[in-house]
């Protein structure tokens, strides 16, 4: 299984995709902070609860690491790769495992720049505007890990989902459409907290407390269980699937 | 299982919804040899190789590598090296790369890649992303990634595909020489005359099934049936077989008889007559491949 993970790996790392998604993450942590810092009244900015609600930009690394998973999995149908993957390791879900785990851990590395472009170019912007810097605090490191661990589940949420699926497109097209659409309509039946980007969102809100969300223990487990149980069915649909 | 054969598929049946793709298949090739498996397109020579490999599931029956499904080989790549048809890449990756992510997945040491990247001869354009290569050096990058575990079983579909003159004869040299060393080849090709310049046997489908298994040889000398024989006396032979109700007829000095060589050999004998040839008359492969698989729209 190490084998298969450090193969995942590799492939992630031997093609631009992790250079092109960084680039995005920087470019739109450069126009949302600066837009937000900028713009915003210095006595709101010196609120620590405001310093801390632009840092949470950080989050998007999650959504970033969610398209990740699905090109990973998904990806090997759009290239035709899934042949030579699965010659080597005919044992289809431990190719997903390796693959989860892979991209949780390239989920992570994406938590981690996005915590320090966020964080960096929020103290430039507050410094340059003269705000007092509250950015380092246990609220903010809490933040921080939550982001991490958000980033590297919703990695692996979305291998589950791109083997389901086994269609870039749709797969990505899909899962958008669900956080747009889809999980807003939970709440006409008050179970929105229970979707996985609520479940996701309550592990990045770590230490902070909101209606909206679950507390950061119950959500951390769902958003677990949606991984496991994403993976369970894409590794059940990869098994049976032919690969022509 | 050590005296198993290195591919043996016993009643394999594939249906795809109401298309059956291959139906009630059944051969196992022996050890050592190069096999060429034959078939019009759409005979189900994919499917088949791809259930042998692991990737279709058979509606019924089995396909075996060594005796085991090619899912429990404790050693899949290096036991069985394939290249097969619509075999994909992903295009920003370099070829050297591409070998190094299913060397690190099967814990082959990455100094192999360069080994087989210079067997095929491609390490001058290993690091180059394999976007930019020709179809001609991606389909010897899936001979590099075919030869990586150093397997004794090579399993192609269509390999020819996309090369050139010269990579052709690179190909057929190097599949002769696998072959010499003891390896076994299966490819599928729809190049006759190319699978009639490397085959020992041949495996022909026709619509799912077997039509015909058995060495090249005799499958083109049984196809064809007749005799050529060449003598300083053909006339006196030509009266003597007619006189045992066997019709010959002459072209270019040589007689084409209408019976097996035992039989045209026995009544020169009786009759005293001198041969300098008798041989059983051949057909090409392809006059034979087109004759089992008449019928077939292409």
């Amino acid at each position: 299984m190490i084998r298969l993970v450090r193969s995942e790996l590799l492939k992630l790392r031997t093609t631009r995709l992790l250079l092109w998604i960084g680039l995005l993450i920087l470019a739109l942590a450069v126009l949302v902070i600066s837009l937000n810092i900028g713009q915003d009244s210095i006595s709101h900015l010196e609120e620590p609860s405001a310093q801390h609600g632009v840092v949470s930009f950080a989050a998007i690394s999650a959504l970033v690491a969610l398209i990740v998973g699905i090109l990973d999995s998904a990806g090997e149908y759009a290239h035709g790769t899934a042949t030579q993957t699965f010659l080597v390791a005919p044992l289809r879900e431990r190719v997903v495992a390796a693959k989860a785990l892979a991209v949780a851990l390239a989920g992570l590395g994406l938590g981690v720049f996005a915590a320090a472009v966020t964080w960096g170019m929020a103290a430039l912007w507050l410094l340059g505007r003269s705000v007092p810097v509250h950015l380092v605090s246990r609220g903010m490191l809490d933040l921080f890990l939550g982001v991490l661990a958000a980033a590297a589940i919703a990695g692996a949420i979305g291998v589950g989902f791109g083997s389901l699926v086994r269609r870039q497109t749709a797969a990505i097209v899909v899962a958008l459409i669900w956080l747009l659409v889809g999980e807003p309509l939970l709440s006409v039946a008050s179970l929105q907290q229970y979707g996985p980007a609520h479940a996701i969102a309550a592990v990045v809100n770590a230490g902070s407390r909101s209606s909206e969300l679950l507390a950061f223990g119950p959500g951390l487990a769902l958003s677990l269980a949606y991984a496991a149980v994403f993976c369970v069915l894409g590794a059940a649909a990869e098994k049976r699937s032919d690969v022509t | 299982m050590p005296d198993a054969p290195p591919v043996e598929v016993r009643g394999l049946t594939k249906r795809y919804g109401s298309t059956v793709a291959v139906e009630e298949l059944s051969f196992a090739i022996p050890a050592g040899r190069i096999t060429g498996f034959l078939g019009p397109n759409g005979a189900g020579k994919t499917t088949t190789l791809r259930a042998l490999l692991g990737l279709v599931h058979p509606s019924s029956g089995e396909a075996l590598v060594m005796g085991s499904r090619y899912a429990r080989l404790r050693d899949p790549i290096g036991t069985v090296g394939s290249v097969l048809e619509a075999q994909g890449y992903h295009p920003g990756r370099s070829g050297r790369n591409h070998l190094r992510v299913l060397a690190v997945a099967a814990g082959i040491s990455v100094a192999r890649v360069d080994e087989v990247l210079a067997e095929v001869e491609l390490e001058r354009v290993g690091r180059r992303r394999i976007g930019g290569y020709s179809l001609g050096m991606r389909q010897r990058l899936g001979v590099a990634a075919a030869l990586m575990g150093r397997p004794s079983l090579l399993v192609l579909d269509e390999p020819a595909n996309g090369l050139d003159p010269e990579g052709i004869r690179w190909l057929r040299t190097f599949l002769l020489s696998f072959a010499r060393s003891g390896g076994t080849v299966f490819i599928s090709s729809h190049v006759l005359a190319e699978v009639a310049q490397l085959a020992d046997e041949v495996v022909i489908i026709h619509r799912g099934r077997l039509v015909a298994h058995e060495p090249l040889a005799a499958l083109t000398a049984r196809a064809a049936g007749g005799t050529v024989v060449r003598s300083p006396d053909a006339e006196r032979l030509r009266a003597r077989l007619a006189e045992a109700g066997v019709e010959a007829v002459e072209v270019d000095g040589q007689l084409r008889v209408g019976a097996p060589a035992e039989r045209v050999g026995e009544i020169a004998a009786a009759a005293g007559v001198v041969l300098h040839e008798l041989r059983p008359q051949t057909a090409t492969l392809e006059e034979v491949f087109l004759e089992l698989t008449a019928g077939e729209s292409q």
